[in-house]
């Protein structure tokens, strides 16, 4: 009787089961959810592979020329067709993040973009420095490296003016620079993300106010800053990145294209650099601290740095949700230089969404290119 | 009732399928790829197999109320909340007392950090003096003494440049003057 009971339940099962198998369901129901089961397959599959067999992502393809090289720091050529003759001279941050970002990918590569516009493209990495380099200072790369970089481009393109673009610190570096060497003649200059007035920089500013921050006895303990507290510095900004970035990566890791872009940004953003020990004194007494940058009172190299000296066309490009160079302290550029044609632009996103990802090659490069094209 | 035929073949070709994994598994870790050769994807010999199930369980998940978009509204939930997380930790270091207490806990770190940075630094030269060994306080110096002497051959190099530069005017000057 039992036995049977059992074989009467297995049976029910069996039917139930085939019932709700051969049950009617609404096919795109059926579609959607086959289409999500495969998505999860494909994302534990990217995921066995990205654990076992991580792939090291080939970042920086683009061919380059090495013209000039100072120290550590290289000036790079990238070649174009050249239908613009005056050339771009790119100055990016110093230390922090390696300049690789700015030619991540094929098809995603910002150095890529502008040398198919038809623009020479010069790249200065400043490189990775050591305790040797110690002793670099601000003032050093604004009238030591700069100059003969800027010269050696015009030497390598062949012209009497270059266009100069600065991204993140390599705005207040190049500003200094091109407001101050008036026998450089500076077609154009652009500023991507780079913080000029430093009350708006935000929870950067604060952290480094000089009640709590001392500065001198930072770089006195440890002569340089180290990349781990480089990185700790960044990620204590926002605390929450790494968080976001995982599930954004399960969420996309059955896309293999979304997958290999991951791959090199998560190298890059992983990578950092230390910075020379009297290169960060010099940063944050003098920019952060002192905000001297804005109100006209740094003189490097004797010569007095005044932004309204600037007096070429210049094009600003803020990010909204930016916080380590807050749109208002990059705007302040527009207000500060003597130039009478000055165009600011500000586009979603964050620091990094302007110059990689899919946002920065639909909404900001081609807005670069498009200002600088009349221009060259 | 179940057709007691069609279990039995239902288990043969399971345990045929069973088999013929378990070999090709083995064959996997017994045989290292040449290093050439692309990784395996383990996942690509049960492809078919777990498409299969897939396509079950989606039908059984389909008669159901509960629709992919739930996943959807997960994510969004998800990044709702971190979101959420984000803007609190921001607002709590954004203030005066959390700038003080990391300046407060940045110094003590820093007044541990100096004599052990130091005390460290001087037994390391002291063994590599004992061993007859350059310390990495002679070898930075002399890097900078290599830097300096770069500067140095620029400065003459660009000194050069431009007494060849008024030679050159002067030479034009010359020929125009005649």
């Amino acid at each position: 009787m039992g036995q049977e009971r059992f074989a009467d339940v297995v049976e029910r099962f069996t039917n139930g089961y085939g019932d709700l198998l051969a049950a009617s369901a609404p096919p795109e129901r059926v579609k959607q959810w086959q289409e999500e089961f495969d998505r999860t397959a494909r994302r534990l599959g990217n995921l066995h592979r990205l654990v076992t067999s991580p792939v090291e992502p080939k970042t920086g393809q683009t061919p380059r020329e090495e013209i000039y090289r100072k120290n550590k720091s290289v000036l790079y050529r990238y070649r174009s067709s050249r239908t613009h003759r005056t050339p771009l001279l790119f100055v990016p941050n110093l230390g922090i993040s390696r300049p690789y970002i700015f030619d991540l990918l094929p098809g995603g590569s910002f150095v890529e973009h502008m040398t198919r516009s038809g623009f020479d493209f010069y790249l200065l990495d400043w490189g990775v420095f050591g305790p040797e380099d110690n002793g670099l200072t601000f003032e050093d790369c604004v009238t030591k490296i700069l100059p003969r970089m800027a010269s050696r481009v015009l030497e390598s393109s062949g012209t009497e003016s270059l266009s100069v673009l600065g991204y993140c610190m390599g705005a207040p570096l190049s500003a200094s620079f091109v407001a101050s060497y008036p026998e450089i003649p500076v077609k154009n200059y652009i500023n991507m993300a780079g913080p000029i007035d430093f009350s708006k920089i935000g929870l950067f500013g604060l952290w480094l106010d000089r009640r709590y921050f001392d500065v001198d006895r930072f770089v006195d303990t440890l002569g340089a800053v180290p990349a781990d507290l480089v990185k700790a510095g960044f990620k204590l900004l926002k605390p929450t990145m790494d968080l976001s970035t995982s599930i954004n990566l399960w969420w996309n890791l059955w896309n293999d294209k979304y997958l290999e872009g991951f791959n090199a940004l998560n190298k890059w953003a992983n990578e950092y650099v230390a910075f020379p020990g009297e290169f960060f004194r010099q940063w944050v007494r003098d920019f952060y601290q002192g905000n001297k940058l804005v109100k006209g009172e740094l003189v490097f190299g004797g010569r007095p740095i005044r932004l309204r000296d600037i007096t070429c066309p210049i094009f600003v490009v803020g990010a909204k949700e930016d916080y380590i160079a807050p749109p208002a302290a990059v705007h302040a550029l527009i207000d500060a230089v003597g130039s009478r044609e000055k165009d600011y632009i500000e586009l979603p996103g964050g620091h990094i969404s302007l110059i990689a990802g899919r946002g920065a090659s639909l909404h900001c490069w081609p807005k670069v290119s498009g200002w600088l094209a009349p221009r060259s | 009732m179940v057709d007691p035929a069609a279990t039995q073949q239902f288990f043969d070709l399971w345990r045929k399928q069973f088999e013929e994994g378990a070999a090709t598994w083995a064959r996997m870790v017994s045989q290292a790829p040449p290093p050439s050769a692309p990784a395996m994807d383990p996942v690509a010999f049960w492809r078919p197999v777990l498409n299969s199930g897939l396509e079950q369980w989606a039908r059984m998940f389909a008669t159901t109320p509960v629709s992919p978009d739930l996943m959807q509204q997960w994510k969004q939930f998800l990044d709702q909340w971190v979101e959420a997380w984000s803007r609190a930790l921001g607002t709590v270091m954004g203030t005066e007392q959390f700038a003080q207490m990391m300046g407060t806990s940045l110094d003590q770190w820093l007044t541990t950090v100096a004599p052990m940075k130091k005390a460290a630094q001087q037994s390391v030269d002291t063994a590599l003096e004992t061993l007859n060994m350059a310390s990495r306080t002679q070898l930075t110096s002399v890097a900078r003494q290599i830097v300096e002497l770069e500067d140095r051959i620029e400065r003459v190099e660009d000194g050069i440049s431009a007494i060849l530069k008024k030679l050159d005017e002067l030479a034009r000057s010359a020929v125009t003057a005649r």
